[in-house]
This record gives structure tokens, C-alpha cells and sequence, in this order.
């Protein structure tokens, strides 16, 4: 099994050989995004593998830079701003600024041009019958503009298309017509759900990532083939879902963003090896950290999410809150005198003053340095040698009456608080109690932070998994595959309506079983999304019983409800009918997952022996410093035990145990940090 | 009891003793306060709006959360949420007022006051304050404080959205303060008091009972800070909250020249009738760094429910000066520090009891906005923000469907929202939200699932963003054909004068208007969509706008003002459409400095058409921007003789 994570900086491969873990990093390459993963692939070799899993945040980056493929969009007429309108709701820090524009409207950087969004005169009503009959004339005239224009594909979203498809499909028809074999994604196959605008981005995302990852998928298959591998190409979607390719590229809206997601999955698989089913998952690499929870073994998962502000796309999505905080977070001071930490980041060039690339800013890299947390020497498996002397001179430039001293601690502190605050933030914003959450440590910086943030956190401990730096990517060895089928259909949920809902279940698990060979191992689960009546935000993922939908299986629908918006809201409202918004059907299939070897435990001869002690400075009032033990990873066995202060040091990652803090060595080598 | 003194320096050269003796924390721990705070008022919001029925809130977002101070520290209010401004400038004199006459040692845990008095707390009587003391070893320490706009307070209209009403009676309930929980429980008085004088019962109770958690959340996120850092620590960062707002004001303010600037902005009529409007004037004067607001000279007080109580004057002035001085600026208590508001009693801005309803209180408050622009957008430069559309032009209809249920439909389907105008980072967004609001816009599909309406448009409309080197938003052209008979009302305020005030050299948007077009004889609707063109406006029904009096098209320099209550409701048949055109926006800059590519995307794009390109922008666009848009061109030639012939007429450096 071969899994790539091909992020921002670097571009993750691992691969489950012989019951062993392997592991490489290549460089991103923007120009060429199939090259690091072929490379990856080489390195590690793909011949036998059966599968070959991958995720990749490549269709975000193209949509955040703006580097998309020339589109039309057809709307009803009247309606073709959709895109440009959004839902108008600015963010908290625009409230008063009259400077402020959305940043995918006219004003800014559409992704479609007004003049590529053509009004088609057609018109359903609310019920999806026929008020003003496709203008088939007008449409073939619109779609010549396109076609003079040179698109290279076309998304459409129509008014009321959720309930009746039937103008989009004729629609599709005639581009074929005038445009030929173009990409043509509807929005009544994408996302059929109710209000226009999440269904119309939702559908022009498709159409993009359609053109993106067409070519982008041959040239893949291409290249794998030529490595000798034969076996199954797996694309992750936002939840970390796996889909084989040729099904991904139907509806490619799904993969835009399945970076992040994988680290979710990987935390949630490790943890039920490790008994823990309630999880705060946090990934700080060098620029953000990013954060999500894991309730019951079961990732939280939205039915939406944004690439941009307002800029939906209606995929389920592990909910992943990105916060600006990382290993190359920048040192400011602010307006008042204060240290600020991020969002603004070094990246990778410059990056931190002490990596000697010309950075002048002090970043949290810098911070760690001088603190002694991380050794200079042996930073990224001794590939870079850092400069102490450069983080220090960078620190002393702030303009600040404070001290170097305080200068460091403060920096240190705000960075700390800073993931503190994200992930107590997500934890509230989930409704969970931290106190019974352990909180999963990874990405390169994140075992160097987050045990820090354990108090403020209130989390029950801290778990630093094996291979922290390359933990998401496992996630990609650790995911299901499975296939999904929703659809919308506003039904008030009373006894007469089962037989309705019981068609529609029936419906749609056809409709998978279609996707499905005949004699895969396959278990459905349904749910459904609904409200109170009068409520316009839907409570999702209520369980729905297995079987034919009848009186009683209804009434255990609207229990489920009623169980379901007590745990999140605190009320419980038995006496307002539940309305059914989204009916859910996932079909799971069984999938062989990474397995992680167990550590042996120290044998008698072999007493547990730090490597060398070091001086930790600037942290709390203590002018002195502290001296703390410094262990290598590789050494550490199942069982051992130690108090901090104490560093813990691998290949690409470094963890530190605070002072007051105990660290035990879990069966499968994890780290388990708690207070005394 | 801490008290807190004003630092005497400014808050960064503080050394660390100066700062934790003015805060009782250091700077860490003051900030990582404040930010907690603006986290507990964010979840809050979330929360109740994912939770809410009433529309206004689950569609609109028509509420907001703050957090306050005790009565030691005057009630100050340190952190809001990210939702309307004119909510968030009044709490902190609501709460204090609310709770000053309901006394504060009348107060346990767990009690929920509320108050929904616009002259004591401002805005109106449908945003009902909810706030709850948080207790700490018997004393006060803190408020949590929401705001929400309840579907229905009583009164003559249902909804309550409405021009005509002439007095505080007809107004609404009045609620002075007064518990709705005690101790966690349920007032049962309160709430009788409310249901059996309001509309829609149904859609409030879930309401409350969604808030009261929401308080319960916010008081426990309040106690968690203060159980982490120490009373002493949160209530200083309060402090440091407000100050810190105040020294970014006072320096703003100071980094404009001393001087009197003046500025007016017209309120159309009110719903009495069309014989009186009403000028907002506002002359500000600014010395070193503080500012002084008058508004002599403003009209008396509208006769109808149009008017706003004091407190929301000073808040829209607060809203104007952060907006164009810096808007950076976070809103809190301190941002009134050093500016003064001298407002003659009476007037739409401070209306008196009890003729002197407020109900579209925002409209007078964002007059005053509109007028402050105009008086500070000459010295500010390229600092100068175009104006809005001016006015939510809000729509109520009503009616019966054929099963012979009611419908009713608020705050959807006239000119609610629209464009924002141009600055120097660019051009105005089209379809947005007023300046001193921030909202969601309700999806098209759930207007027409909830109501017998169909949206036949809601686009962009050519040649009304106000033209400049940044050209202002384009203004909104809305379409409703509505299914069954229906009594609209419509209350548009800003039509005789542009909004969408030009800055920096920039050109006003054009005015909008609204009209009703009967359906054709013998026919149940239309079997296409209205044109856009001028000439399409002959057949209807103008509701409101200066308009010629023959083709009944918009023409604001001869035309004739329609007054959009001369009706007391417009009463449509099944089939009927109904148009409403928004203002457009301010243009920023010079328009003939529009580079004429830009100018050429707008042709393209049908923001400008070929017509507009010349005559606004001296651009010469050759070609069919429909059916060749790739194919335009500038003719360059022309452009250059068109742009130089041109410049001294339109005074062009």
C-alpha cells in the first residue's frame, strides 16, 4: 500500500511494505504537480503494491492563486450574479471596513468572468414545474458566445434545478451540440440541494477541478503504469474518503481539498489502537496548524465547508479549522507594544532568520532555538544546519523596549497560547469537554508546541503518534473507501410519509449498488439532515434505521432528531414537527488499513539512557534555566518513563516535555505526555 | 472592587509596571483576554443562529452578542460580535440603563433582564436586549448581552416593519426592563405579557429558550477567564479593551486637519405623506484630537415611525468615523472617548415620546452615515470612501394562497440590499449590505419555498455603478412575480438625492425606483421576463422615484417624485411583477483616469455599456459586447480626443 499527501511545501509518500512503514519527502513542484509523486513513488516502489492512495490539496491551490481553466456558467436568466453575490455576509474583521470586497466577486478576482456567465431563459418554480419553457434558440445563441469565447468546459446551475433536473439535462445536451465533448458539470447531479448560491460554486468548483485533475489524473495514471504498478489508483475527498479515480473524476468537486483531512483519519485510526475514541487532532507544520476533533472514534464531519470566505462548495468535509500558526509564524509588535505571533508566516523562503536564507523577521522556529528546545545541529535530520546567532540578531531588531529575554518568552508564550486558543476554540465551537479529549500531536512543529498547550487546552494528555512528520499521510492508509449518494427533499416527517421516504432510501441504494461489483463486502448507512419546522440550519447526520421505512421506523427518526439537536443545541423542542431537508446514503467498503508494529520493551540489559543535557532558557520567570534530559526517539521503548523538562528527538521532529510535565511510551512507540 | 484608571501615556509605551498597574495584567495576559472574549461572543452567535426560526435571525443574522463591564466600571463594553453595527453601538447604553433603573442589587445569578424600549436602549422595539449578570462571590462583575430582532413586538403591523405609524402606541410593546428568567427559571408574567401582545408566539418561544443557552454558554466561557486569570486581571483587560479602541480613535482623529466640515443627506418623506422631507445635517469640528458632531440644523422629527432615538445617532457616528478614519479601529466603548455629539432634541436623529416612533430606525441613522461621508470625504483624499445604496427600500407583502392559507413575506424581495461604493483599494462591490449593516442574504430558492413568489430577477443593473477610476458598485434590479393577490408595502427613503456620493473626483451613483407592472390583459402572469430598457415602464405602476412623468422611467433631473406610501398598501393581483432598482455606488477618482482597458472589461462584462463608456468615461468601446465580447476594442484615437476634449468641461486635473 502507497500513500501520497502532496502539500503546500512538500510532498508526503508512504508506504506499508512487509509490515514495515516507509517513508520519503520530496519538494512540491508547481509546475509539474505529478512529478514529486512519481518520484515519491520510485523511491519507495509501487510494483506490487494494491493500492495507491492520494490526496492532494493541488484544485485548492489552484482556485486560491487563480490558476483555473477558462469556464462558462449558465444560470437562469436573471440570476447569472449568483457567483458574484454570495451570501454578502463579511467577515468579523470587515465589519466597519468600507475597503473590505468579496475576494471571489466582479470587484476582486471572479473565477468566472461576468461576461463567461450567460442568462438562459427557462423558469421553475419552487414545486419544479414549468414556468416558462426552455428557450432552446436562446440557449444555443449563448452557448455560440461561449464557443467564440473558447471555454473549456461549462458549469450550470438553474433556479429550483434541486427539485427538477429536467432544463439542466437538456441543457448539457445542447452544449454538446455547440460545444462538442467539453467537461459539463449540473448542479442537479453535483449537489442537489436547496439554495442556489452553495449549489452554484459547488458546481463551478466541479467543472474546474474537472479540467484540473483530468489531465492531471492520465499523466498520473500514465506515470504509474510505466513504475510497473497495477493495482487500484484511490483518490481521498475532503473527509478522507477514498474513491477510485475514474469515480472521482465524475464528481471531482468532492478531492478539492484532501490534504488536511487525511491527518484526521490517520488520528482517528491510531487512536482506536490505542483505545482512545475522543480525539483534538492538531497538525502544525510550518505555516498553519490545523485542527479537528474526533467524537466516538468518528471524525466531525460538515456538510459544508469554504475555500475562501463565502466561497462554499457543499462537500461532507472533516471540519478542519485552519489557524495561522506555525513553525515559520512570524514575530511582530503590534499596536500597543504587544508580540504578536502570525498569521503572517515565513514560509519556506525566506523562512526563519536562523535557516541563514536572508529572513530578517524572528519567526517560532527562531523562538525554539534560542529557548533550546530544538538543537541546531540535527534540525531536519541534520539536512540544515541552523544559526543561533542569526535568530537571536533577529529578535534584538524588533522595534520593543522589552528585553531579549522577554522578547523570547513572550514569543514562546504567544505562540503556545496561540494553538491553545485554536484548539479550545474548535473544542467549545464542537460543544465537546477537552477534559475527556487526549490531544494528537503532529506535522513537523506540532510535538514541539502542543505539549506546551496542555493546560490551557484542558486536555486529558498528549499523544505525539510514530512518525509525526509524515502522520497524515498515513491517514491515506487508514480511510475507507466509500461511495455516497444525497439528495434533498423537504418532507415534514409524520407517519404517512414512510412509504415516500422508504422509496427514496430504496432509490438511492440502487443507485449505489450500480457503482458497486456485485460481490463487495458493503455495509449502507443512512442518515438524514433536518430541522425543527421554522429553523433554516439543518441538524446533520441523524441516524435512520436500516430496513423498510415504516411508521415506527419514522417515529425512530424523529427521536434520533430530537436526541441529536439535544446534544448540540441543550433544548429539546418535542412539541415542533422535524422536517427531513437531506437524505444520506453511504455505502462503506472494507479496506485493508496501515497496521503499526508494536514497540518491544526495554530489555533488562538495556537501561534507558538520555544522550546529552541541555539548557532550556527564557521560559517562565526562571532566569537560571532549566536543564533538561534529551532522549533520541529510536532508543525509547514500550513502557519507558520520564519527567520533564526533557526533549525527545527524531529524525524531522523534536518533542518537548515541560517541567511538571511525565512522559510514558505507549505500546506502538506513541509518546504519551500528561501533567504530574 | 478594582478600579481602573486611564493610563496617562500611550498603552505601547507603557513599561510592564505601568501596564499592570493601569490593567491589573500584563500584556500577555490582557490580550489573550480580550481575544478569549471575542471568541465566547463569536460561539454565542453561532450557535443561536444555526438554532434560530425566526427568519430574520436564521436568514438575516438580524442579532448580535456583546460582553460588559460591571457598574464599577460603568457597564463599558469591551468586546461585540461580527454583526450589525447599529445593534452593537447601542448595547452598552442599553444594558447600563437597563439595568441602572432596574438596580443592579436587584439582581441574582442566573436572571435574564430584558428591554426593548428604543428611547432607553435604542434602535426598536422589535431587537430585544436580553442580558445577564455574571456573579462572582456575590458581586457583579460582568454582563453577557445579546440583542435579537423578534419577528413580532405588537403593534398595528404585523412584523412591525413599516413607515406609518404615527406614534409609540401604534408602535409596538414596550418593554421596560424587567425579568424574563429569575434564578434560571422562567418569569411566567414576563412571558405572558409578551405572548398575549405579540404575533407568532410559535417562532419566539424557541427564540428565547434557544438565547437563554446561549447566555448560559457565554456567562460560563466569562467565569472560565476569570477562574484563569483572576477578577482583578479580566476586569483590566476590559479596560485595556476600551482604551485601546479610544488611543486608535484619538490618533485618527488627530491625523486630520483642524477644521468645520459640513454635510447633509435627504430622507425622501416619511409615511404620512409626501408633503415633507427631511434633511440629516451634520457639521463636525475637529480640533487637535478630538471631534465634536452637531446636527443644528436637522428637521424636526418625522411624524412617522421613521425617526431614531439618540443613541442610535451616536452610534452611526461612531460607525462613519471608524469607517473613514480607521477601520482597524476595533468598536467598543472607547470609540466615543473623544468625540462629542451635540443633538438638538426632536429631530429624526433624536426623536421624542410618543410621537416620535422609532421603527426604521436605521434609515435616519444611515442618513447620518451618508452626511458625515459627504462632510469628510473632501479633506480625507484618497481616503474617501464612495457612498452606498442608502436605503434597505424594504418590501412586506401579504396574502392568501388558494388553500386559503396566509403567507406573509418581510425583508426579501425589494431593495434590501445592494452596492457599496468605490475606494482607493478599488471598485465597489455590487449586492452587498448597507455600510453599518452585516448580514446574510436570504437564498432565492427558500424565498420561493417559503412564499408564493418567484424571483424573475435579482442581477446587476448596466450604467449604475457611479462612474470613477474606481467605478462604484452596480445597483440591484430585483423582479417578483407574485402568484396570488397581495397588499405590498414598500419603504424606500433615498431616492430624490443620490446615496452613492462620489469621492475623491469620483462621480454618485444614480438614484433607483420602484414599480408595479399589472399582469397583461387576460393573462394570469408573463410568458417571459421584463426588459430592462427604458422603455418598458410606460404600462406600469410607479410606487416610488423621480421618474418622467409619460414614460414613467427614471429621470432625475426633470422627473417626478413618486411617493411609495400614497397607498397605504399596494394591492396586487395574481400575475403581478414588481421591480425594484436600488441607488448605485459612490465612483472613486476621476472617471476619465479609469484606464480604458478596465473600461473594456466593464463594456464586456455589461457593467457600462458603449454608450456609458463614452459619455462617463470618455472611452470609445467598438463592437456587440453580448454576442462578441471577446471581439471589443478601444479605439484609442477616439478615446484620446474624447478624454482630452472633455477634460476641462468636467473640471479633470
Amino acid at each position: 500500500m502507497i500513500a501520497v499527501d502532496v502539500g503546500g511545501t512538500f510532498t508526503d509518500v508512504v508506504a506499508l511494505q512487509d509490515g514495515e512503514i516507509r517513508t520519503a519527502k520530496v519538494s512540491t513542484d508547481y509546475t509539474d504537480v505529478t512529478r514529486p509523486v512519481l518520484e515519491g513513488a520510485a523511491l519507495l516502489g509501487v510494483a506490487g503494491a494494491p493500492v495507491f492512495n492520494h490526496a492532494s490539496t493541488h484544485g485548492l491551490n489552484a482556485v486560491i492563486t487563480r490558476t483555473v481553466p477558462k469556464i462558462g456558467f449558465l444560470a437562469t436568466e436573471g440570476h447569472r450574479d449568483i457567483l458574484d453575490m454570495g451570501r454578502v455576509w463579511r467577515p468579523a474583521e470587515a465589519i466597519l471596513d468600507p475597503g473590505w470586497r468579496r475576494s471571489f466577486g466582479d470587484a476582486a478576482r471572479p473565477l468566472v468572468p461576468r461576461y463567461l456567465r450567460r442568462g438562459i431563459r427557462e423558469r421553475l418554480t419552487a414545486s419544479g414545474d414549468v414556468l416558462f419553457e426552455l428557450d432552446e434558440a436562446q440557449a444555443r445563441a449563448e452557448l455560440e458566445v461561449l464557443r467564440k469565447c473558447g471555454v473549456a468546459g461549462v458549469a450550470i446551475c438553474l433556479i429550483n434545478a434541486y427539485v427538477n433536473p429536467a432544463h439542466e439535462l437538456r441543457l448539457r445536451e445542447l452544449v454538446r451540440e455547440v460545444l462538442g465533448d467539453v467537461p459539463c458539470s449540473l448542479s442537479s447531479e453535483v449537489s442537489p440541494l436547496a439554495k442556489e448560491y452553495a449549489r452554484a460554486s459547488t458546481t463551478m468548483v466541479d467543472a474546474l477541478m474537472k479540467l484540473i485533475y483530468a489531465d492531471y489524473t492520465a499523466r498520473l495514471e500514465k506515470g504509474l503504469a510505466e513504475l510497473g504498478f497495477t493495482g487500484q489508483l484511490n483518490f481521498a475527498d475532503c473527509a478522507a474518503t477514498l474513491v477510485p479515480s475514474h469515480r472521482a473524476m465524475e464528481q471531482p468537486f468532492r478531492i478539492v481539498f484532501s490534504g488536511p483531512a487525511a491527518g484526521t483519519v490517520a488520528s482517528a485510526h491510531f487512536g482506536s489502537l490505542i483505545g482512545e475514541s475522543q480525539l483534538l487532532c492538531a497538525d502544525v507544520g510550518g505555516t498553519s496548524c490545523d485542527i479537528s476533533v474526533v467524537t466516538g472514534g468518528e471524525p466531525f464531519v460538515d456538510t459544508t465547508f469554504e475555500l475562501e470566505h463565502d466561497l462554499v462548495v457543499n462537500a461532507l468535509a472533516n471540519d478542519v479549522s485552519a489557524i495561522g500558526a506555525g513553525g515559520g509564524s512570524l514575530v511582530t509588535i503590534g499596536a500597543t507594544g504587544e508580540i504578536q505571533v502570525g498569521p503572517g508566516s515565513a514560509g519556506s523562503t525566506p523562512g526563519p532568520a536562523c535557516y541563514g536564507r536572508g529572513g530578517t523577521q524572528p519567526t517560532t522556529t527562531d523562538t525554539c532555538l534560542l529557548i533550546g528546545i530544538i538543537d541546531p545541529g540535527t534540525f531536519a535530520g541534520g539536512e540544515l544546519a541552523l544559526d543561533p546567532e542569526l535568530a537571536r540578531q533577529a529578535f534584538e531588531n524588533l522595534e520593543s523596549d522589552f528585553t531579549l529575554a522577554q522578547r523570547v518568552r513572550y514569543a514562546y508564550e504567544m505562540a503556545v497560547h496561540n494553538i491553545a486558543e485554536g484548539v479550545f476554540n474548535v473544542a467549545i465551537k464542537n460543544g465537546v469537554d477537552p477534559r475527556d479529549y487526549s490531544l494528537i500531536a503532529y506535522g513537523a512543529a506540532g510535538p514541539m508546541l502542543l505539549p506546551a498547550a496542555m493546560d490551557a487546552v484542558h486536555c486529558k494528555q498528549v499523544v505525539v503518534p510514530p512518525n509525526p512528520g509524515l502522520f497524515s499521510a498515513l491517514g491515506l492508509l487508514s480511510a475507507d473507501q466509500v461511495f455516497t449518494v444525497n439528495r434533498s427533499a423537504y418532507t415534514v416527517l409524520t407517519p404517512d410519509v414512510a412509504e415516500r421516504i422508504d422509496t427514496l432510501f430504496a432509490e438511492m441504494e440502487a443507485q449505489l449498488r450500480e457503482r458497486l461489483s456485485a460481490d463487495a463486502a458493503v455495509t449502507f448507512e443512512r442518515s438524514y439532515d433536518g430541522h425543527l419546522v421554522g429553523q433554516s440550519w439543518d441538524t446533520p447526520f441523524v441516524p435512520v434505521p436500516d430496513g423498510t421505512i415504516d411508521e415506527p421506523a419514522v417515529a425512530a427518526m424523529i427521536a434520533s432528531f430530537h436526541d441529536t439537536y439535544q446534544e448540540r443545541s441543550g433544548n429539546r423542542f418535542e412539541m415542533i414537527p422535524v422536517e427531513g431537508v437531506t437524505f444520506r446514503v453511504r455505502a462503506v467498503l472494507d479496506t485493508p488499513k496501515v497496521e503499526y508494529p508494536e514497540l518491544p520493551a526495554r530489555a533488562a540489559d538495556e537501561p534507558l539512557t538520555p544522550v546529552r543535557t541541555t539548557t532550556l532558557r527564557y521560559l517562565g520567570e526562571d532566569a537560571e534555566g532549566q536543564e533538561a534530559l534529551v532522549y533520541e526517539r529510536i532508543a525509547l521503548r514500550a513502557g519507558d518513563e520520564f519527567d520533564g523538562p526533557a526533549i525527545v528527538h527524531e529524525g524531522l521532529s523534536t518533542t518537548h516535555v515541560g517541567a511538571g510535565q511525565h512522559l510514558v511510551v505507549g505500546r506502538y512507540g506513541e509518546l504519551v505526555i500528561r501533567k504530574k | 472592587m478594582t478600579t481602573i484608571e486611564e493610563p496617562a501615556g500611550r498603552i505601547r509605551d507603557l513599561t510592564d509596571e505601568q501596564f499592570q498597574t493601569a490593567y491589573h495584567a500584563d500584556r500577555f495576559t490582557g490580550s489573550v483576554i480580550v481575544n478569549r472574549l471575542k471568541y465566547a461572543v463569536g460561539h454565542m452567535s453561532t450557535a443561536f443562529l444555526r438554532e434560530a426560526f425566526s427568519p430574520i435571525i436564521r436568514d438575516w443574522y438580524d442579532f448580535a452578542c456583546t460582553i460588559s463591564g460591571p457598574p464599577a466600571q460603568d457597564y463599558r463594553m469591551a468586546v461585540v460580535s461580527n454583526s450589525l453595527t447599529p445593534f452593537l453601538g447601542t448595547m452598552p447604553d442599553a444594558t447600563r440603563n437597563a439595568v441602572e433603573e432596574f438596580g443592579p442589587e436587584n439582581l441574582s445569578p442566573g436572571d435574564v433582564l430584558i428591554c426593548n424600549d428604543p428611547y432607553r436602549g435604542g434602535r426598536h422595539v422589535n431587537d430585544v436586549l436580553f442580558t445577564r449578570p455574571v456573579f462572582v462571590a456575590g458581586e457583579i462583575v460582568s454582563f453577557v448581552t445579546m440583542c435579537a430582532h423578534q419577528l413580532d413586538m405588537g403593534g398595528t403591523v404585523p412584523g412591525g416593519f413599516s413607515a406609518t405609524k404615527t406614534n409609540v402606541y401604534e408602535n409596538g410593546l414596550v418593554l421596560p426592563p424587567m425579568l424574563l428568567w429569575a434564578k434560571d427559571q422562567p418569569v411566567r408574567s414576563t412571558f405572558s405579557l409578551i405572548f398575549d401582545n405579540t404575533r407568532w408566539g410559535g417562532l419566539l418561544l424557541p427564540d428565547f429558550q434557544s438565547m437563554h443557552q446561549q447566555l448560559q454558554l457565554g456567562e460560563r466561557l466569562v467565569r472560565e477567564n476569570i477562574e484563569r486569570y483572576g477578577l482583578d486581571a479580566f476586569l483590566g483587560s476590559l479596560a485595556y479593551a476600551c482604551d485601546t479602541s479610544a488611543e486608535q480613535m484619538r490618533e485618527a482623529i488627530a491625523r486630520i486637519p483642524d477644521g468645520d466640515y459640513s454635510g447633509s443627506a435627504l430622507i425622501d418623506a416619511d409615511g404620512l405623506d409626501d408633503t415633507v422631507d427631511y434633511r440629516v445635517r451634520v457639521t463636525l469640528r475637529k480640533r487637535g484630537h478630538d471631534i465634536e458632531a452637531d446636527l443644528s440644523g436637522t428637521s424636526a422629527q418625522a411624524r412617522t415611525c421613521i425617526n431614531c432615538g439618540v443613541l442610535d445617532a451616536k452610534t452611526a457616528l461612531g460607525v462613519a468615523l471608524t469607517m473613514l478614519l480607521d477601520p482597524a479601529i476595533p468598536f467598543t466603548s472607547g470609540t466615543w472617548r473623544n468625540v462629542d455629539l451635540v443633538a438638538p432634541p426632536g429631530t429624526p436623529l433624536s426623536a421624542l415620546p410618543p410621537e416620535g416612533a422609532p421603527m426604521m430606525f436605521w434609515e435616519p441613522s444611515g442618513a447620518l452615515i451618508s452626511a458625515i461621508f459627504e462632510a469628510l470625504n473632501p479633506v480625507l483624499g484618497e481616503r474617501a470612501v464612495g457612498g452606498d445604496y442608502g436605503s434597505t427600500n424594504t418590501h412586506n407583502a401579504s396574502g392568501v394562497r388558494d388553500d386559503g392559507t396566509p403567507w406573509t413575506s418581510a425583508t426579501q424581495c425589494g431593495g434590501e440590499h445592494g452596492p457599496w461604493g468605490a475606494t482607493k483599494e478599488g471598485d465597489g462591490d455590487s449586492y452587498t449590505v448597507l455600510y453599518n449593516l452585516n448580514n446574510l442574504d436570504p437564498a432565492t430558492e427558500t424565498i420561493e419555498h417559503d412564499s408564493p413568489v418567484v424571483m424573475l430577477r435579482k442581477e446587476h443593473a448596466i450604467d449604475t455603478g457611479g462612474p470613477g477610476k474606481h467605478r462604484g458598485g452596480a445597483a440591484n434590479l430585483k423582479d417578483t412575480l407574485w402568484l396570488t393577490a397581495a397588499a405590498q408595502h414598500l419603504s424606500p427613503f433615498r431616492t430624490k438625492e443620490p446615496s452613492g456620493v462620489g469621492a475623491d473626483g469620483g462621480k454618485p451613483g444614480p438614484t433607483g425606483a420602484m414599480w408595479i407592472f399589472p399582469p397583461g390583459e387576460g393573462t394570469s402572469g408573463p410568458d417571459g421576463l421584463l426588459g430592462v430598457s427604458s422603455d418598458v415602464y410606460a404600462r406600469s405602476t410607479p410606487v416610488a422615484g423621480v421618474l418622467d412623468p409619460e414614460t414613467k422611467a427614471l429621470d432625475p433631473e426633470k422627473g417626478v417624485y413618486h411617493y411609495f406610501a400614497s397607498q397605504k398598501a399596494w394591492l396586487t393581483e395574481a400575475g403581478s411583477v414588481l421591480r425594484c432598482l436600488t441607488n448605485g455606488g459612490g465612483g472613486w477618482g476621476s472617471p476619465f483616469e479609469r484606464e480604458p482597458a478596465k473600461v473594456l472589461a466593464d463594456v464586456r462584462d455589461e457593467y457600462v455599456s458603449v454608450e456609458g463608456a463614452a459619455r462617463d468615461y470618455g472611452v470609445v468601446v467598438v463592437g456587440d459586447p453580448h454576442f462578441d465580447p471577446e471581439g471589443l476594442r478601444v479605439d484609442e484615437k477616439a478615446t484620446t480626443r474624447l478624454r482630452s476634449g472633455r477634460s476641462d468641461e468636467r473640471g479633470v486635473s
